[in-house]
């Protein structure tokens, strides 16, 4: 009995995934390997691996591989420590908790690329705020092109994504903590363990998975960082803020030429693949010993 | 996600939520950080706010209006009426509510099976996250041609520009997160109750229905509100698959303030606004159940 | 040629659209009316350019416009059909959704089921229908640079043939020969022009009649201050006027924000204004990086130089905004600049999307520095190749176009068209919209006489997109030359990646439109427009 219902279980939800995602995916692979491009015309002749050769030939999209790697790395670790902060901050119950608790989800039912936007608003220049803001905080008046001088228009990025995404690891995190027993603490007490040493040898350890799953869907979400960049910057000034997924946008969707896209796309998913894999293994481990 | 309540409170252990973990930091250093990120989060909605009353004139300012002199509801109006506010709000409610309901019945029996019986193993559990690795760019035209022409000619359905074909997108993608949640709640949940139901006679279905799928129901809350979320502030999808009737907020909101001719900040705010309510009650609902639901693996005592 | 050939040869053309004229006070009352009862659909129906497009449309004798009462009685045979159309998100989308949509219903049957795009992605929009074949999308509005790529491959219809089948040529004869030139390519007209995006420069007269202003300016320069006439000047008075007024006015501020719209007009202006040329026509090697490309981009950086700070992320809308509320004293900007000056637009609730003008009455207008002015951007209602009814497709464009409801359509407060018929240049209702329109509707069809095309090629987008990306680099401290050399370097490979054939061919069929380079303006072809 358990052997039929246990394959009855999961087929549904594997039979939506595959009908919807199974012509996708094999459209996408044969477009990859032909000339699919509509200023070249309607034909699709074989052009073996030349459009991913195309990709690599773009300084752009070179570019835009290491710019993915360190915006998502530098934004997810940021969100990661706030997230834990606010969560610890926040585990312990007072006087509007709860309040505060629903306040801090708010971001998250905000669309992203409106969050760009808004974020945009904020430091244009002279409609903005930001520099107001910032001469409240630093002596004299401060007059920043935010969005266009570097660093600060990746400062900016940096801060909508996290403005946006903290929330989701505060909430998983504190959901991690507040899981751990007493009675751990207890015992460390008892052991005479200071309250540094109990979040190193009792938290964290036990934080661990929660706090890994939280890290690998954010970190595959923001390697894929699209709608801030779109809403934002759109890539500039110049091509100074092009990530990946931005960059195969353009190509494949806004200019068609989609064999280039497509098989950017996909030399993109492969090196995701390996990044996301090695996070799993990690994060399978501890599951299968709680079993 | 109605019967959760009561139920939940010995199955998760309200108690230990409540008393939390030993961690202490210090009470002045924890309440300033909390200020300071409140204020963090609360200045760009307040700016949001402000915009969705300011009348066009104070819109575009310098110096920037902090406060209006003359409060309007103009913008509340013409974003809803106008540029389709309502449209996209009852688009973005259905869609994503009921994505919300496939995403975590698909999600949750197949986490369910993953986590009792090891269905699939780790190969499984990899395939479904890997359903989100790939770049939208790779898929969204075939996606577009499937829905807009093949959907038609080899079933006979027509799939572009409606909430259905919308929300079968959406399930798919919401459920590699859904199950993987799911997965890891199931995984720490004891099975020693269903063993127990199966010894007095239930059958496994009945187990999963009436013992396990009650004990996860604050699991499967917080697994809601995540798919409900991403089904909420999808863009690039709806944007491309959407022509005139399958609108949704974020494709409504991405029309007025990202592009030329389209710098309606006051009603983009507006209709920001009014799309947070939806997201204020559900926050409200679900936030005693978040935290809750998200006790994964592995912090068993 | 004649202007009277769209209407009825008997009547004389004043009386023809003296019946559409606008009654000012009673429409003011009417839009005041439309804002208060803002979600009652039907409000369009109390408009005085509904009543004159009704009129226009069905009715006999002197206010009957052929083109369109042909275009109506023919399209009733398609009464009930749904008609996809595209048109770009915000303002111009309120034309369907107000006007032209519901009107078009009301006289045939004829629904409209409107899609709204963001102007790039009307583009996106229409190759995926075409890919999708799925007869969506039936009228299309197609900005002119798209028209050789979309042509080549049979994206949207010739028309010609059903321009004589309904006896419609008329309507082609009554465009600005610059706009009669756009919409055809390789031999065909490929659809109906329907928006004259030429830019002017837009001007503050209080600030050019300032005398203490005046007399520190020949002190400097030992010269008379005066309208700009060349880029030199523009920069040389712009500078000034910021010395002299910043932070109060600046000299001038455009919109300069990557892909809003686009910094590539600007070049592409300035550029030809110099005497330069894309391409070398035998090789196909870009020649923007030469000596011409460098003195255009540095006369563009001291225009950011004179401008508001943040300029360089100013969009234009937002650079509207610096210019209504008098923070500016030159733009060069697209037509609707000197409607909004006015108020014109602000009047209607609908158009919402730009504070008040504190400058009215205060607004000069003159042909840009260098003379000839981009035409930048404009839309050509198309009939899609994939249309399920093409007829009906056609004789809406026909409708749209025609005469006499486009003069209600450029006239209306809260779309952003723009005057482009010569009937549209004369017309007494429209001289009469706001003091001083008569003059404006002059600097436009000259500015017309004089412009130059945006770059109509195949891979136009690519190379558009190149330059844009180079010009806000630049902006944000790239070296000149090295970034003109790298947006060189991207065109070559562009056109490498497109085949330098197709691309020579492609190339050489863009100089033959009037306007592609600055010797053969309409006006130098001696086509020129006298209003």
């Amino acid at each position: 009995m358990d052997r039929h219902i246990r394959w009855l279980l999961v087929t549904p939800a594997v039979l939506i995934v595959i009908a919807l995602t199974i012509f996708p995916l094999g459209f996408s692979l044969w477009v990859s390997f032909v000339q699919y491009d509509f200023t070249l015309g309607p034909e699709h002749p074989w052009v073996g691996l030349d459009n991913f050769v195309e990709n690599w030939k773009d300084p752009v999209w070179r570019a835009s591989l290491w710019r993915t790697v360190w915006f998502s790395l530098s934004m997810v670790a940021i969100e990661l420590v706030l997230g834990m902060l606010l969560a610890l901050a926040m585990l312990r119950p007072f006087r509007g908790r709860r309040a505060l608790m629903t306040l801090f989800v708010i971001p998250l039912f905000i669309s992203p690329v409106v969050v760009g936007g808004f974020f945009d608003l904020f430091v244009r220049r002279p409609y903005g705020i930001a520099n107001q803001l910032a001469s409240w905080v630093w002596p004299g008046t401060v007059t920043i092109d935010f969005s266009n001088d570097s660093p600060w228009l990746y400062i900016v990025l940096i801060i909508a994504d996290v403005w946006q995404w903290t929330p989701f690891m505060f909430i998983i995190i504190l959901a991690g903590l507040a899981a751990i027993p007493d009675t751990l603490y207890e015992a460390a007490d008892l052991d005479g363990a200071k309250p540094r040493q109990s979040f190193l040898f009792v938290t964290l350890p036990l934080v661990l998975p929660v706090v890994l799953i939280a890290v690998t869907f954010r970190l595959i979400d923001a390697a894929k960082l699209f709608d801030i960049i779109f809403s934002l910057t759109r890539g500039g000034p110049g091509t100074d803020t092009y990530t990946t997924s931005y960059y195969l946008y353009q190509q494949g969707f806004e200019f068609f030429h989609l064999g280039q896209g497509t098989a950017g796309a996909w030399m993109f998913m492969i090196m995701l693949t390996f990044v996301s894999y090695w996070l799993v293994r990690r994060l399978l481990k501890p599951l299968e010993e709680a079993a | 996600m109605t019967s959760v309540p009561e139920r939940s409170r010995d199955a998760a252990g309200a108690t230990r939520v409540v008393r939390g973990g030993r961690f202490r930091v210090g009470g002045v250093v924890r309440f300033v950080f909390i200020g300071v990120y409140v204020a963090f989060l609360l200045l760009p909605l307040y700016w949001m706010a402000v915009t969705s009353i300011k009348s066009q004139d104070d819109q575009l300012s310098d110096p920037p209006v902090w406060f209006p002199s003359d409060p309007t509801s103009v913008n509340f109006a013409d974003a809803l009426n106008r540029f389709n506010g309502w449209k996209g709000l009852q688009n973005s409610l259905i869609i994503a509510l009921v994505t919300t309901v496939l995403a975590v019945a698909l999600g949750t029996t197949a986490a369910y099976s993953m986590a009792r019986f090891r269905t699939g193993g780790k190969h499984l559990a990899f395939w479904f996250l890997s359903q989100r690795l790939m770049p939208p760019i790779a898929v969204i035209i075939p996606i577009f041609l499937l829905y807009s022409r093949y959907s038609e000619e080899w079933f006979g359905v027509t799939l572009i520009d409606t909430r259905i074909g919308l929300i079968l997108l959406y399930t798919v993608f919401a459920l590699p997160f859904t199950v993987w949640m799911m997965y890891a709640y199931f995984r720490q949940m004891p099975a020693e109750l269903e063993e127990a139901a199966l010894v007095d006679g239930c059958s496994r279905l009945q187990a999963l229905l009436k013992i396990a799928w009650p004990l996860a129901a604050p699991g499967i809350v917080s697994a809601a509100a995540f798919a409900f979320i991403f089904a909420w502030t999808e863009f690039l999808f709806a944007q491309v698959l959407g022509r005139s009737e399958a609108v949704t907020v974020p494709v409504a909101l991405a029309g007025m303030i990202t592009f030329f001719q389209g710098n309606l900040y006051g009603q983009a705010s507006a209709l920001t606004v009014v799309s947070l309510v939806p997201a204020v009650l559900l926050g409200i609902l679900v936030q005693r159940h978040l935290v809750r639901g998200l006790t994964l693996g592995a912090v068993q005592g | 040629m004649s202007d009277e050939v769209f209407h009825d040869p008997n009547v004389p053309q004043e009386d023809y659209l003296s019946g559409l004229r606008l009654a000012r006070r009673d429409f003011l009352l009417k839009s005041g009316l439309a804002a208060a009862a803002i979600a009652a659909a039907p409000t369009w129906l109390q408009s005085e350019q509904a009543a004159a497009a009704i009129k226009a449309s069905t009715s006999v004798g002197a206010v009957r416009d052929p083109i369109a009462a042909n275009a109506v009685a023919a399209a009733k045979k398609h009464s009930g059909f749904s008609m996809g159309r595209v048109n770009e998100a915000g303002p111009q989308a309120l034309d369907d959704k107000n006007f032209s949509g519901p009107l078009w219903e009301k006289l045939t049957g004829i629904k409209t089921n409107l899609t709204e795009a963001p102007f790039a992605q009307i583009r996106t929009k229409i190759i995926t229908e075409n890919l999708a074949k799925s007869g969506a999308l039936d009228s299309v509005e197609v900005s002119p640079a798209w028209i050789p790529d979309f042509a080549d491959q049979g994206v949207i219809l010739p028309i010609d043939a059903l321009v004589r089948k309904n006896k419609a040529q008329a309507t082609v004869a009554d465009l600005h020969p610059l706009y009669r030139a756009l919409a055809r390519y390789k031999g065909k007209t490929w659809g109906f022009f329907d928006d004259g995006d030429v830019w002017a420069l837009y001007y503050r007269k209080d600030i050019f009649a300032n005398a203490k202003l005046k007399a520190a300016y020949k002190t400097k320069f030992k010269r008379d201050l005066r309208v700009p006439r060349s880029w030199d000047e523009f920069n040389q008075v712009a500078q000034f006027i910021t010395d002299q007024m910043a932070p109060k006015v600046y000299g001038t501020g455009m919109g300069r924000a990557l892909g809003n719209p686009g910094n590539q007009f600007y070049f592409f202006q300035q550029f030809r204004a110099n005497g330069g040329r894309f391409f070398n026509p035998q090789t196909m090697k870009a020649e923007i990086a030469n000596a011409i490309g460098v003195k255009t981009m540095n006369q563009i950086l001291l225009q950011n130089k004179a401008s508001p700070p943040g300029v360089e992320k100013l969009d234009f809308v937002s650079g509207w905004g610096l210019w209504l509320q008098g923070k500016t004293a030159m733009i060069m900007a697209w037509p609707p600049t000197g409607r909004i000056s006015e108020n014109i637009s602000q009047r209607d609730k609908a158009f919402s999307f730009l504070p008040k003008s504190q400058i009215v009455g205060k607004v000069g207008y003159a042909r840009v520095p260098g003379q000839n002015g981009e035409h930048a951007g404009a839309f050509i209602k198309c009939v899609m190749a994939t249309s399920e009814n093409q007829d009906a497709a056609y004789l809406y464009n026909q409708w749209a176009t025609s005469p006499s409801i486009s003069l209600q359509r450029v006239m209306l407060p809260y779309t952003l068209r723009d005057p482009y018929r010569i009937s549209h240049y004369r017309s007494p209702a429209y001289k009469k919209l706001w003091k001083g329109a008569d003059q404006y509707l002059v600097t436009l069809a000259e500015a017309a006489n004089d412009a130059v095309l945006d770059l109509s090629m195949s891979g136009a987008g690519d190379y558009a997109n190149a330059l844009d990306r180079a010009m806000t680099s630049m902006y944000a401290g790239k070296d000149v030359k090295e970034a003109l050399d790298e947006a060189a370097r991207e065109w070559d490979s562009i056109t490498r990646k497109l085949g330098v054939a197709k691309q020579r061919a492609s190339y050489a069929n863009f100089l033959k439109y009037p306007g592609a380079t600055s010797k053969n303006t309409i006006r130098k072809l001696g086509q020129a427009i006298k209003v």
